[in-house]
């Protein structure tokens, strides 16, 4: 086991190589030049020669791949560009905001998501089960932009419900006040799709042999369910999820963006918009790290659960 | 891959012997067994219908036919639809911005003007050309955006350019995903590795910043949202395309053509691909309705089509200001019309996959 | 490198948390905390005085440090007074001398980088700061301001860029301490407008001690003599500034008031007696979408609204008067006229749209006169804005209200122009071609991201269509679009400037030859501007400096250098607990004037 994690570990070198590869040439190469961004209003020859100087950006490629490299390994990407802020705190700061949206809308989302496959999955062929599997390609249909701008409109605009921006210190305030819409909004959107989904995965446990000499034991069809369909299930939905994890930390920019919350997608949006790179860049490496080791995790923990699948 | 002159009597010989090669397992008589399941179901031919109706009005517009002059500015600024004739409109009265009370006549610059030697002659060739503007309707069928357009025809206009952006992307992923997902699954090897390694590569990468990155990159145009949407969502299809080839290179069919000399390119692409096609299918009209979806986000991004055409990216992006001065008609024009094209083809792909692969159900 | 850097500037932060906190609790008891909430829109970068050249970060600084010099809050158009100096200087020796005597007595607020003791403000600190704007290794984008100006700082901006730091306490020739708290600046030619430089927060004195305390991060921790101090700062989130208490008080200055002005009496009405900054904790949030920071106010979160969006302006100021609603609620608008104005820059280099001669001239007046301006103000900026007439926009000295350009928007006049001089159909295409045959196509640069530059875009395909000239929009990234227009690779850009300080030679400059390849993006070489402009700069303000003013104005209509857009206005909003609000054009922020109405906020927020 410890050798195929290795093994796995060592794998992770060559997709490291080309994400860095891949980062490196879309802003170093063909990115915007970021000194006449940070030279101000009347643009000094002299000036931008001492930019270009002090952000390293008038080194030869190889010199400045060399440095992004060290940068990623020694976890250090300097200073914003544009705000002088060490990329690392940046990363940080902004982490919680987003984390204070994706979370709860993670755990929303899926738990309703499993109860309503399990109550479709239930149901399925029925009316019910065709009704409900419509109405949620619907929703899922509308636009996410169509949903914020009404939402606020609605919502925080002409019932006052939510305030449609803010952000405090508290962590509580922020979970009770400013967040509850933006969450409310991205749990309308992905419920449809994960629901879809994880009722696919209930239905294919359902075809399997051993649900059929349950049920020709005579076990009640709610015990069949709940004890072997959705136990067995859980195994792709739990992949699933931990699929879904690192897309957590970009959250969603356009809800940051719209609400006024000091998150990493509205950061990222930002920096882009600014020529930030070192903000960009360490953005895009480390999630890229993330999702890596969160794929192995969940391929040894699926070789772990499932005796099946052998270590080779 | 055999392509020297031996090649051709053993691929004839193969043909005769496919024949004989017990059939793949969805013989061509299964895509006609889906047909008929498909055609049971009520809303899946509500389905298609909805999407062949949008498809017609699209092609109708590309060639022409409708909305052709979607861009005159033949009413009033929001201007209200016919249904709502009596509705406030604020926006109509064309100002003329600050007033300057102070204002003296027009300058002369006749003394330092390089065209003053031909002063008469301008003043005589533009009295000839004045003309005066047609007057501007105060309500369209479904309203005017802030120019005067007729929403209407502006949201057939925007079809357009979404389900193109949609189609082509969706092809381009497709193409991409099932040919590289061929090679690796086919191959394996080598050939697997690094095409993995490229798959491991792009699916690191959080998807919306995989997006930025080459939006911010490329120029702007129609041609880089197709390719940054195209280049970006394949992997979905490689991974099972890849998949199926994995699974289908070891089934006997495809070993007793092996045996026979069936070419390689024969075997990847006339006898496997048949069969993994459903999955090709679906993806590929998943990706279409998803590639709708992300115009729009470009298009808010301000990185989406280019100004002289629109779509209804662009439009959701122009109206997200409107709802709150009362003016709902472009956000719903462009928003409904997507949604009721999106939610068609999902139902659509939903239903063909369940035809095409019954165990499902 | 400093390994404990990380850590020191956090404790430094929670030490003045807890002072903070401390100091506040008594007064807190006492009476209720008066509090102001408004939003920016857009973010800021930091609040380092000589790194920032933003219009929300300055705006921060102007509350949280003291340059030598302000404009008065009331006074229009815009009046310099002292502030940390104790008088506005004379030019000296015909504008090349100006000498700063600081008001002694005025205190630093109290930081850790002072170690205990109170820090008094010197000139030492003020020329420090002149010295910090060229410093290389800060990049400052404010460099310009003083560069070429003060004498010997160039030469010393040089040997530092060679020997790889500042030396800070090498002497500059041009800057001379001649006691405690006098500065004397001495520039290398005459310039009557160098002294609005010292209005700017960018030459505001800081304590070398605490940039170098803090160099790690000077923009976090920002050290100043203002009436307010920066309590907390979630970048582009969230500023919360807190009343100074070592700050020494202010009061109204009403020499320059308007008597027959209503809101100055109002403000007068409200500060009388008062001293200032009465605000006790100021929060700001940078909001960048439109929608959610115009429901903001309307929802009662926020007391201000500075630049209402102009797609909501029918919903505030329908028909040009406040909605009912609005008025019930005892909402004040107030109607500003920036100093600002949009243009577009035609390449003078440009071999197909630049050049002099009439024919090339011809091209770009009718293009001037076939852009559909009336549409442009009536349906994108909704009526808010004013035709330019000159590049000088009001708000500014040498901006003269009755001058009216020679022309305005009239396509018939456009397609006869280029009728005349040869622009006409060739080939049958519908579209125009150059007198001798060759495609005319124009291109025209803008910016991805946000709607307007794309509208604007818009209009200009469908203006230039309408007389026969087709034109295609190129959109790219800010940054491409800095360097395209820097490297002259375009024909036709969008622009627009805000004034720095208010002077039309801050807008003329953008003219000016010699200045290519800097700041004047239209690279326009007209001997005669060039020398009125030349002109111009060594006198001071007064009818003949004026009246070359003018000349240059005609000069830029009659070559079309470029294409005069339009003076953005504004429309703030108040709610009824906010006094003393009065907007300065070249201060987007001025909360130590105002006061909030605690008791009417309260009842209102319940």
């Amino acid at each position: 086991m410890s050798a195929y994690i290795l093994r796995r570990l060592w794998q992770i070198l060559p997709t490291l190589a080309g994400v860095i590869l891949l980062v490196f040439i879309l802003f170093n190469w063909v990115g915007g030049d970021p000194a006449l961004v940070l030279a101000g209003k009347v643009t000094d020859p002299a000036q931008i020669e001492n930019i270009r100087r002090q952000l390293g950006v008038d080194q030869p490629w190889w010199v400045q791949l060399w440095i992004f490299v060290q940068q990623v390994f020694t976890f250090d990407f300097g200073r914003s560009w544009s705000t002088n802020e060490e990329v690392s705190r940046i990363l940080l700061t902004r982490i919680g905001p987003t984390l204070t949206i994706m979370v709860p809308v993670l755990v929303l989302e899926t738990t309703l998501a499993v109860l309503l496959a399990v109550l479709v999955a239930y149901v399925r062929g029925t009316v019910t089960d065709r009704a409900i599997m419509i109405i949620t390609t619907a929703a899922m249909s509308i636009s996410f932009l169509v949903y914020i701008i009404v939402a606020q409109w609605l919502f925080g605009f002409q019932l006052g419900w939510f305030p449609v921006q803010g952000w405090t210190n508290s962590f509580l305030t922020n979970l009770t006040v400013y967040a509850p819409l933006p969450i409310l909004l991205a749990v309308l959107v992905g419920l449809a799709p994960q629901l879809r989904l994880y009722r696919s995965f209930l239905l294919d446990e359902i075809n399997q042999d051993y649900v059929r000499t349950a049920r020709a034991k005579g076990l009640p069809e709610r015990r069949v369910m709940l004890k072997h369909v959705l136990r067995n299930a859980m195994i792709p939905i739990l992949t699933n999820i931990a699929i879904y994890l690192p897309g957590l930390f970009v959250g969603s920019f356009l809800l940051e963006v719209f609400f006024a919350i000091p998150g990493l997608g509205r950061e990222i949006v930002g920096a882009v918009n600014r020529s930030d790179f070192p903000v960009i860049k360490a953005v895009t490496v480390y999630l890229a790290m993330l999702t890596m080791l969160v794929n192995l995790l969940v391929d040894v923990l699926y070789r772990f659960v499932d005796p099946r699948v052998s270590f080779k | 891959m055999t392509t020297g002159p031996q090649a051709t009597p053993v691929g004839a010989a193969s043909a005769a012997t496919v024949a004989m090669v017990p059939p793949a397992r969805r013989s061509p008589g299964l895509w006609a067994l889906a047909w008929a399941r498909l055609r049971r179901d009520r809303v899946a031919m509500l389905s298609l219908a909805i999407a062949a109706l949008f498809i017609a009005v699209m092609l109708a517009s590309r060639l022409g036919l409708v909305a052709a002059n979607w861009d005159e500015e033949i009413a009033v600024s929001y201007a209200s639809p016919a249904f709502l004739p009596d509705a406030e409109n604020l926006e109509a009265a064309r100002s003329a911005g600050i007033p300057r009370p102070d204002a003296g006549p027009p300058v002369d610059i006749s003394d330092i003007d390089p065209l003053a030697p031909h002063y008469g002659e301008w003043a005589e060739r533009s009295a000839a050309l004045e003309q005066v503007e047609g007057s501007r309707r105060t309500t369209l069928p479904f309203g005017a955006d802030k120019w005067g357009h007729d929403v209407l025809l502006k949201t057939i206009k925007g079809s357009e350019v979404s389900i193109t952006v949609g189609l082509v992307a969706a092809l381009l992923a497709t193409l991409f995903g099932t040919l590289l997902g061929a090679l690796a699954g086919y191959w394996g090897g080598r050939v697997d590795d690094v095409l993995e390694w490229f798959y491991n590569v792009f699916t690191s990468i959080p998807y919306i910043l995989l997006i930025l990155s080459f939006a911010a990159v490329l120029s702007q145009g129609l041609v880089t949202i197709i390719l940054i949407l195209g280049l970006t969502g394949w992997t979905g299809i490689y991974r099972l395309v890849r998949a199926e080839y994995v699974k289908h290179s070891a089934r006997e069919y495809v070993r007793a053509a092996q045996a026979i000399g069936v070419t390689d390119l024969s075997r990847m692409f006339a006898h496997i691909l048949p069969n993994a096609s459903h999955v090709v299918l679906v993806q590929f009209s998943q990706h279409f309705v998803q590639f709708i979806k992300a115009e729009v986000i470009l298009s808010f991004l301000g990185l989406g089509v280019p100004v002289t055409m629109v779509s209804w990216g662009t439009m959701l992006a122009e109206a997200q200001e409107e709802l709150i001065i009362g003016k709902w008609w472009q956000l719903t024009a462009a928003g409904v019309s997507m949604a009721v094209l999106v939610t068609a083809i999902s139902l659509l792909a939903d239903a063909m996959r369940d035809a095409l692969d019954p165990k499902i159900r | 490198m400093r390994p404990s850097s990380a850590g020191a500037p956090t404790r430094a932060l929670l030490i003045v948390l807890c002072l903070l906190a401390a100091a506040l609790r008594p007064a807190a008891a006492a009476a209720p905390e008066k509090v102001l909430r408004m939003a920016f829109r857009s973010v800021e970068t930091g609040f380092d005085p000589q790194r920032v050249d933003d219009l929300y970060s300055t705006a921060i600084n102007d509350q949280l440090f003291e340059a030598l010099l302000e404009f008065d809050y009331l006074a229009r158009p815009a009046r310099l007074v002292p502030l940390a100096a104790r008088e506005v200087p004379q030019p000296e020796l015909g504008g090349l001398v100006y000498t700063f005597r600081i008001r002694p007595g005025i205190y630093f607020q109290d930081d850790p980088a002072f170690k205990g003791q109170r820090r008094e403000l010197v000139a030492r600190d003020a020329e420090y700061a002149l010295k910090r704007l060229v410093d290389p290794q800060l990049r400052s984008p404010y460099a310009w301001l003083v560069q070429g100006k003060i004498a010997g700082l160039d030469a010393a901006r040089e040997h530092a860029a060679k020997a790889g730091r500042f030396d800070y306490d090498a002497p500059v020739e041009g800057l001379t301490l001649v006691d405690r708290y006098t500065l004397r600046v001495r520039l290398n030619s005459p310039d009557y407008n160098f002294i609005y430089v010292f209005a700017m927060s960018q030459t505001a004195p800081v304590a070398r001690e605490v940039i170098q305390a803090y160099a790690a991060d000077t923009m976090a921790h920002p050290v100043g003599t203002g009436p307010f101090r920066l309590a907390e700062w979630v970048r582009r989130s969230k500023i919360v500034l807190v009343r100074n208490p070592n700050h020494r008080g202010l009061a109204l200055n009403t020499t320059w008031a308007d008597p027959k002005d209503e809101t100055d009496q109002r403000v007068i009405a409200a500060l009388r007696g008062k001293r200032l900054p009465q605000l006790d904790r100021v929060e700001i949030y940078p909001i960048e979408e439109e929608q959610p920071r115009f429901l903001a106010f309307m929802g009662g979160d926020h007391d201000v609204l500075q630049e209402t969006p102009a797609a909501f302006i029918h919903q505030v100021v329908p028909n040009g008067q406040l909605a009912p609603n609005l008025a019930a609620a005892g909402v004040t608008a107030h109607r500003e006229l920036a100093p600002s104005i949009t243009f577009e820059i035609f390449n003078m280099e440009n071999p197909l749209i630049g050049g002099y001669t009439p024919e090339k001239v011809a091209l770009r007046r009718a293009m001037v006169l076939g852009h559909d301006l009336p549409t442009e103000i009536a349906v994108l900026r909704k009526g808010q804005d004013m035709a330019a007439q000159s590049p000088i926009p009001p708000g500014t000295v040498g901006y003269d209200p009755t001058f009216t350009a020679h022309e305005s928007y009239n396509p018939a006049r456009a397609k006869a122009l280029l009728d005349l001089y040869g622009y006409v159909d060739r080939n049958g295409d519908g579209w125009r071609e150059l007198p001798d045959g060759s495609p005319l196509l124009i291109d025209y640069l803008h910016t991805t991201g946000g709607q307007s530059a794309r509208q604007l875009a818009a209009l200009w395909v469908k203006s230039m269509s309408r007389i026969g000239i087709r034109l295609e929009p190129r959109a790219v990234q800010f940054s491409d679009q800095l360097r395209d227009r820097h490297n002259g690779k375009f024909m036709l850009a969008a622009g627009a400037w805000v004034a720095d300080y208010p002077d039309g030679q801050n807008f003329l400059q953008l003219l000016y030859g010699p200045n290519a390849g800097q700041s004047a993006d239209a690279r326009f070489r007209l001997p005669a501007f060039d020398s009125l402009y030349e002109q111009a700069l060594r006198m001071p303000d007064n009818e003949g400096r004026n009246r070359l003013y003018g000349e240059m104005n005609r000069l830029v209509l009659a070559y079309a250098p470029w294409r005069l857009g339009v003076i953005r206005s504004y429309v703030h909003l108040t709610r009824p607990w906010v006094l003393g609000y009065k907007k300065h054009p070249m201060n987007h922020l001025n909360v130590k004037y105002l006061d909030v109405d605690v008791n009417m906020q309260a009842k209102a927020a319940r």
